[in-house]
């Protein structure tokens, strides 16, 4: 078991580096927010990342098995299959079937569910040793549900979240894994950023419409946080901009992608 | 929250639940976060008990990982994609309305969508002889106008009077009763109750936008939480039902850009999966004519503005006027 983890433990490196800003990324144990508006690609890239882990060594992936934890009801299969179908040599039921294999789905419909279902969860990480890769998509969905169940106190409001980020936390550091998860931009960047509790350290934040939202708890776990937004060039629907910030050591990158039949292409 | 009693699991005895209580652990939730060592030295309760206790409750209480590759073959024979009734929207949404999902149209007060709305109902009742769920919200729904696109497609009075039979139409005039329909909806769908309602493959909704408008602005995040509320509830119905609802919206202009944009706001905007435009074509003339133009804001699986011509006159009959695919803004 040491032996699959330890194995493990190198192969993310080759995940996708176009995400990020220095290289070797993700290691395990980081933690990568995706922020941004509708529509402006973030399931599309966990897509990319799915597929680049179910898809076998020999398809050039890195074989090993993903959790994805849907919070809204927004998982689309049958896109996946295409990307699969763009992405694989051999197209074949079986060799698709192989690689859903190793993608595990769950879908929760509240916080309190989520924190249930990850405290569940926890069985399937040892029985599983090569499940290192844990996609969330997305933290936010209960945000508005929770604020209103929790009436006017804003620690029963958030809860349940806090506590679902503290668990994550324990699971991504017991049992070394990398989180992705997608955020979703609910609110307008307040024109007076003295409102905000968090100082921003990234540069790059002023210019994206970032307000954080959700509890300390979660803000205070991400490792690199990843905005999303549409290319505004004309002609150019299919144009997307990611700035990547790695918040602890200040470095930011600025790349772009496009989504075609096969997926996210940078 | 659900509070810890007996009748939740096997091993949870009274004499627990008061030990517990006794150290401020009341809740399923408290139960499953908290230490179980520390609780059985303080309650003096046997460790084993609690780790079998606890995992009877989660059992219960969370939901279960599924393997893609099962997935896939569930939804490979669940999925359907159901026709418009107007084949080049059909094409614009990529042969048709996927179940499972949440379709949204949008547009101007008079730019077609419930001429859509009911083109799409009688399409599916006549053309694929399934049910539909019509909830009404503006009053739009003329029993008049749908007999009208049905007597175009068919001359057969019979086949006319069973399409009409098959739709259902419910007047909703609040979001309460919005949710007490659709949960009306749940209930016999889960009860799989065949009596006069014969297979449901599609909800439509006209509109959306008119129930939740009341709740939305001021300080007060309770409307926000009823409209995810609704949202999720359309979700899980599409998802687990294999529906496919279609849902209207009216339009905004966007205060920087000037483009047109889905009302509801930011929040809502997460929900569909797929969303059209609906405008009236740009025409010299002063007469109101039937034509519209279609452009897919947003979907899962083509690019966005592609666009399409639409005759709304008789939704359910072929169009002579080709695709036009153009770039969007």
């Amino acid at each position: 078991k040491l032996l699959a983890r330890l194995e493990g433990r190198s192969s993310l490196k080759n995940l996708e580096p176009y995400l990020f800003a220095e290289e070797g990324s993700p290691v395990h144990g980081d933690v990568i927010e995706f922020h941004g508006p509708e529509g402006t690609g973030k399931t599309e890239m966990l897509y990319h990342l799915v597929a680049r882990c179910i898809i076998p060594k020999s398809g050039g992936g890195l074989e090993v098995e993903v959790m994805f934890i849907d919070t809204d009801y927004h998982f689309d299969m049958l896109r996946l299959v295409t990307i699969l179908e763009n992405r694989l040599a051999q197209r074949t039921e079986d060799v698709i079937k192989q690689c859903l294999a190793r993608l595990f789905l769950v879908s929760c419909n509240s916080s309190t569910q989520l924190l249930f279902t990850l405290y569940s969860l926890e069985n399937l990480f040892c029985a599983h040793p090569s499940l290192c890769v844990l996609l969330l998509d997305s933290i936010s969905a209960f945000y508005w549900i929770d604020r209103s169940n929790g009436g006017e106190s804003l620690t029963l409001q958030e809860m349940n979240l806090k506590k679902c980020a503290n668990f994550l936390e324990k699971l991504v550091r017991q049992h070394h894994l990398a989180l992705f998860a997608t955020t979703q931009t609910l609110m307008q960047k307040s024109a007076n950023s003295a409102e905000s509790f968090f100082p921003l350290k990234c540069p790059h934040e002023t210019d994206t419409d970032y307000r954080p939202y959700l509890c300390k708890s979660w803000l205070q776990m991400v490792t690199h946080r990843i905005f999303f937004s549409k290319q505004c060039n004309s002609g150019n629907s299919k144009g997307f901009t990611v700035v990547s910030c790695h918040l602890k050591r200040n470095q930011v990158v600025k790349r772009s992608f496009s989504v075609e039949e096969c997926g996210v292409q940078f | 929250m659900v509070v810890l009693r007996t009748g939740l699991c096997p091993g949870l005895t009274e004499e627990m639940i008061q030990l517990l209580r006794a150290n401020s652990i009341r809740t399923v939730v408290d139960f499953v976060s908290s230490d179980l060592e520390n609780i059985a030295q303080k309650c003096s309760l046997s460790y084993k008990a609690l780790v079998a206790v606890r995992r009877v409750l989660l059992a219960q209480f969370s939901a279960f990982p599924v393997n893609g590759a099962d997935l896939y073959e569930e939804l490979k024979s669940s999925t359907a994609i159901l026709p418009t009734g107007s084949p080049s929207l059909d094409q614009l949404l990529d042969s048709g309305l996927y179940t499972g999902e949440v379709t949204e149209l949008m547009g101007a007060p008079g730019s077609g969508k419930t001429q859509v709305c009911l083109g799409i109902a009688a399409s599916v009742s006549l053309g694929l002889k399934q049910h539909v769920l019509f909830l009404d919200s503006t009053g739009g729904f003329t029993a008049s106008r749908l007999y009208q696109m049905l007597r175009a497609q068919t001359e057969d009075e019979e086949e006319q009077v069973e399409a009409l039979q098959r739709i259902q139409v419910v007047r909703v005039f609040d979001i309460y009763e919005m949710l007490r329909a659709l949960q009306e909806l749940r209930d016999r769908l889960s009860q799989q109750v065949v009596s006069s309602m014969g297979p449901l493959k599609i909800v439509v909704i006209d509109s959306v936008s008119a129930v939740i408008y009341p709740l939305l602005g001021g300080k007060q995040s309770e409307g926000l939480a009823i409209m995810m509320q609704l949202a999720r509830e359309l979700k899980s119905l599409a998802r687990e039902f294999s529906l496919a609802v279609v849902v209207t919206n009216q339009v905004t202009r966007d205060s920087s850009t000037g483009a047109l944009k889905p009302a509801l706001g930011r929040s809502w905007s997460f929900v569909p999966s797929t969303r059209v435009l609906l405008e009236s074509k740009e025409t010299t003339l002063e007469k109101a004519t039937t034509e519209r133009v279609a452009s897919l804001a947003k979907s899962p699986r083509q690019p966005t503005g592609i666009q399409v011509e639409l005759n709304i006159e008789n939704s359910v009959m072929p169009e002579p006027s080709p695709v036009t695919s153009t770039q969007g803004p």
